[in-house]
């Protein structure tokens, strides 16, 4: 069992998200915003963080450079399950390993087996290695 | 400069303006249909029935949304010759609460009809306007769900009074929406998948759809505040006509 920070804003994925991670056997903290995300990181001490970039307010590629900030926070692998296509620009793999993200996940195209799978993938593997899904 | 070229400018306005609108619909669409293939594989994983009403409930706010967009570029087409009517905001309002409920308690907000005294009819286009408050419903329910974890958020879907006339619209607590991120938002729309950043995580289309249908009704969506709260609203002109009003 790992403990699963999700950063999801929609409600509905939120909770879809959520009960397919926990029928996985997850302890998950779910959370809406950036700024909600950074407030509970202390309290949850989470194995693995499942990021939206897509966020209201404080997007997460600013919730990556905050969270990455913190010494304790640095080794804990991130996957980006997103609406942002990774092709784009603004996701480039220089970025990817900046940031130390561990898979990519285009949302649209990713069933919550993959997801799940995904997950106990990068738990079972050494961070830091980037791949693309 | 002719009438032909000022027309053609007109309607060159009007062809990149429902381009941008179906761009951000597209966006926007793209959740519910996401949030129903999840949903229908978690129901298929886990067995859990009660997730088809929510699915179900899902595709219907969708289906809505894409009509009152094709309503908005069908009443662009006829602007000039659209014929407004008297109509009852207050009967407006009680129909569009009523359209929005469901969703709303989906999405864990409490839904609030305030409407303060008796309004004389006002002069809009009943369907026109009753698709321009669902849409803008759509985009306050999402951005209400998204800041409060520890109250049930309330969203206000309000009428009162002012110097211009009767002002309706949705109202709530929403930290970040202010003139200046609307007008920007208005500007950015169909341009990038998050033109009102400070308030919601998608395009937000609803808002666009709603200020489209308004403006072919000779009013626009505007920034307005009721009680405490702000919001997006439109002025209607009240009128004296005797007739039934619907």
């Amino acid at each position: 069992m790992a403990k699963v920070l999700l950063v999801e804003p929609d409600v509905l994925l939120g909770q879809t998200y959520s009960a397919a991670l926990k029928q996985a056997d997850h302890l998950v903290t779910w959370c809406q915003t950036a700024q909600q995300a950074i407030q509970t990181i202390d309290s949850k001490s989470p194995d693995i963080v499942i990021l939206e970039l897509q966020l209201a307010m404080h997007n997460g590629i600013e919730f990556l450079y905050e969270f990455r900030t913190y010494n304790d926070w640095q080794q804990v692998p991130v996957i980006v399950l997103s609406h942002v296509l990774p092709t784009l620009k603004a996701m480039s793999p220089v970025l990817w390993d900046h940031l130390h993200i561990a898979a990519y996940h285009y949302k649209p195209l990713t069933k919550l087996s993959e997801l799940t799978r995904s997950v106990d993938r990068v738990l079972s593997n050494p961070p830091y290695v980037s791949q693309l899904a | 400069m002719n009438s032909d070229v000022l027309r053609r400018r007109g309607q060159n306005h009007q062809v990149g303006t429902n381009e941008r609108l179906l761009q951000a619909l597209a966006e926007q669409i793209k959740l519910p249909l996401l949030q129903i293939a999840r949903r229908a594989e978690l129901a298929r994983l886990s067995s859990d029935t009660s997730l088809v009403e929510s699915i179900e409930l899902t595709a219907d706010s969708a289906l809505r949304l894409i009509d009152n967009y094709l309503l908005s570029t069908k009443l662009a087409r006829v602007q000039n010759s659209l014929q407004l009517e008297p109509v009852s905001i207050a009967a407006v309002l009680n129909e569009t609460a009523h359209e929005l409920s469901k969703l709303a308690a989906q999405y864990e907000c409490e839904l609030e009809l305030h409407l303060s005294g008796r309004y004389m009819p006002i002069m809009a286009h009943r369907a026109g306007l009753e698709a321009a408050l669902t849409s803008l419903g759509y985009v306050f329910i999402e951005a209400q769900s998204i800041r409060s974890h520890k109250h049930r958020p309330v969203i206000k879907l309000a009428a009162h009074r002012s110097k211009y006339g009767i002002v309706a619209g949705m109202f709530a607590d929403l930290e970040g929406l202010s003139r200046d991120m609307y007008q920007r938002g208005r500007g950015l729309y169909g341009h990038t998948p998050q033109p009102l950043t400070q308030l919601v995580s998608t395009s937000g289309v609803g808002v666009f759809v709603a200020d489209s249908l308004l403006k072919t009704m000779s009013t626009r969506l505007r920034l307005a505040h009721h009680q405490k709260l702000s919001g997006l609203a439109a002025t209607f002109t009240p009128t004296n006509q005797l007739s039934l009003v619907q």
